[in-house]
């Protein structure tokens, strides 16, 4: 039978819950045309990971586990996945949409000749192949594409599609990977910084985001307080990273991140469409700009015209009344 | 040192557009260098100012796409070829990176770097597709470049922190455009760019089994994006508008 695979990404030992959007629709989508849905952990822990795994319905586990995955480094991974592909021979290759699937997804898409489609918002089955729907023209438009082929291999926006829990007693599959130094080419120096101890942005389900006229440390103590009253992710715009005001990760937007949180809240960030192109689907926008022209008011629900520093403060202790209540 | 800059031209985004008939329209057909390869070229020219070398530019496109080779050329870029192709094929990633791969297949190179996503498309594939195809070490998403002994040093933004890698040459990189800030063309740069050597070669010529073979993506139509439903704007008391605001998160959103 013929299998829709989900590639899962880990973060900390944690399953990313972006694959687990992804898993869920190849569940369905595997469920309605009576195909195997499967996953595969490509891991140092790739055994414990499966286990987890087991509470959100693949039909099949594959593991690939080796301590050369501990940190993300294109050889390893492509040869694990390139192996795997041929081992499992699956009909299309799902990814969440991530910084490391990204560094990976073109050659894994030339290596076995395979049509590719990258960050997309919806995806379906065709006869010999997928369909679906991605933003185009820095999120502005949405185009309709298909591939054909197999395998097909996509990449999918975190936020497309919900988590569905479902236990199953799937089996887990250890496929066999060995690698060498030799084979490594490029070499991991160091980690700059790392954001893990903070909430992760792409999962937060309250994301607060400075711009521009947050101009000093007065300013962004208020954006952490604000974060922390609300337990949310803190991102930027651009303005913020390139002035090294805030750490890149931290950017959303086409060049950074696509955040879908159930509450966003855009602190004197003007709404250029290159910033919008990463937080339109969030289910509720607050924007907080002096200029009432802004476009960032276009798209929010509750736009506050005024002063950050005057508009700030009582917000903040409005929401830690409720919060205490 | 020798770096070869992949661009490429693309629709100017924040240009006025139209969908009809599920087709997209450019009121003013107004085509720029993908910002990402503008920062591409932007961190070749430093590196090669620093540590000698050159500096080549290579784009796939058609005629008009010219302007946009001559753009890098007049930044400083040393010398462009422009794969001249008819411009009503439909080309994805794939299509770009094997008519790249065959242009480089006879040339010699420390690095090629591209941009890390088209900025019309974001599909972000065509990188390291090449690096694939022409069995390249590589690394994407680059947000800074350093030169030491014949390695680059990437440092690339990955998903929660920064890697710092040692991309040894040949090798290829994508550029972010979060690693510098483009220079503009200076007039004597544009003076300049006129007399730089251009290689013109048609795509019929050079490379037609790469681009003749079934393009395996294919995009149907556009529609536009759906409105969201304008919400409302709160003007006045700072203290006051805060405060209901903040209430109503609560109490008609439930998002507290
Ligand atoms: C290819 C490309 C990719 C890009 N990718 C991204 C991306 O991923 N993410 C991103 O964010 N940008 C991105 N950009 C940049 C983007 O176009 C904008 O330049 C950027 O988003 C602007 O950031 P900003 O809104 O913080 O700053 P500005 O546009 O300068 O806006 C600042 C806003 O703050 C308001 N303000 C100032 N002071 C106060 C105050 N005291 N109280 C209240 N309001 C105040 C002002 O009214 C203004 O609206 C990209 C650009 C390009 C070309
Ligand atoms: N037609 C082309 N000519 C030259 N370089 C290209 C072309 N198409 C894509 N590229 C390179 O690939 C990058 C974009 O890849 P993608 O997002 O897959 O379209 C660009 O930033 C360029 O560096």
């Amino acid at each position: 039978m013929s299998t829709l695979l989900t590639v899962i990404s880990v973060n900390d030992g944690k399953i990313k819950r972006s694959s687990l959007e992804v898993l869920s629709r190849c569940n369905e989508l595997a469920e309605a045309n009576g195909l195997t849905s499967a996953a595969l952990v490509v891991d140092a822990n790739a055994g414990e990971i499966a286990e987890q795994l087991k509470s959100y319905g693949p039909d099949a586990i594959y593991t690939i586990e080796n301590p050369i995955f501990k940190n993300h480094l294109n050889t390893p991974v492509l040869k694990a996945l390139s192996i795997a592909v041929d081992h499992i021979n699956p009909q299309l290759v799902a990814f969440a949409s991530t910084e490391s699937s990204k560094d990976i997804l073109g050659a894994l898409a030339a290596n076995k000749e395979a049509g590719a489609l990258s960050d997309m918002s919806e995806f379906e089955l065709t006869e010999n192949g997928v369909k679906g729907k991605r933003p185009v023209m820095a999120s502005k438009i949405i185009s309709s594409v298909e591939a054909t082929g197999t395998p097909v291999i996509i990449s999918v926006r975190s936020g497309s599609y919900d988590v569905v829990e479902k236990s199953s007693d799937a089996s887990v599959e250890a496929i066999d990977f060995s690698f060498n130094e030799e084979e490594l080419r490029i070499t991991l120096k160091e980690i700059i910084s790392s954001s893990s101890d903070r909430v992760d942005l792409s999962e937060a389900e309250v994301v607060v985001a400075a711009g521009r006229g947050v101009k000093d440390e007065e300013g962004r103590n208020m954006i952490s307080e604000l974060a922390s009253v609300l337990n949310a992710g803190i991102g930027a715009s651009r303005a913020l990273t390139e002035a090294g005001d805030y750490d890149p990760s931290l950017q959303i937007g086409q060049t950074g991140k696509v955040v879908s949180p159930q509450l966003y809240i855009g602190v004197a960030i003007s709404g250029a469409i290159q910033h919008v192109a990463g937080m339109a689907n969030s289910k509720v926008i607050v924007a907080i700009n002096k200029d009432p022209d802004a476009p960032i008011f276009d798209i929010a629900d509750y736009g506050l015209v005024g002063d950050l520093y005057k508009i700030l403060p009582p917000f903040i202790e409005e929401l830690k009344k409720i919060k205490q209540n | 040192m020798k770096f070869y800059v992949c661009i490429k031209q693309v629709p100017d985004v924040n240009a006025p557009l139209q969908i009809k008939d599920g087709q997209l329209i450019q009121d003013a057909d107004r085509n720029i260098l993908n910002a990402y390869d503008a920062s591409a070229v932007e961190e070749a020219l430093v590196l090669s100012e620093k540590h000698g070398g050159e500096v080549e530019v290579v784009l796939a496109g058609p005629e008009k796409a010219k302007e946009t080779l001559r753009k890098a050329l007049a930044m400083g870029a040393d010398k462009g070829t422009h794969i001249v192709t008819n411009g009503d094929e439909e080309f994805d990633s794939y299509s770009y990176a094997k008519i790249l791969a065959k242009f480089f297949s006879d040339k010699e190179y420390d690095f090629i770097s591209c941009g890390k996503q088209s900025q019309d498309t974001d599909a972000g594939l065509t990188g390291p597709m090449l690096a694939e195809l022409l069995n390249l070490p590589y690394a994407t998403n680059a947000v800074g470049l350093e030169y030491s002994d014949g390695s680059i040093l990437v440092k690339r933004q990955g998903d929660a922190g920064q890697e710092m890698i040692e991309l040894p040459s040949p090798g290829l990189v994508t550029c972010s455009n979060d690693m510098n800030d483009p220079r503009i063309p200076s007039l004597k740069g544009i003076m300049q760019s006129k007399r730089k050597p251009v290689d013109t070669i048609s795509l019929d010529d050079f490379a037609a089994d790469a681009a003749s073979e079934e393009v395996k993506t294919k995009v149907l139509g556009f529609e536009e994006k759906p409105k969201r439903e304008p919400g409302k704007k709160y003007e006045g008391e700072p203290e006051e508008i805060a405060r209901e605001v903040a209430k109503l998160l609560d109490s008609e959103e439930n998002v507290i």
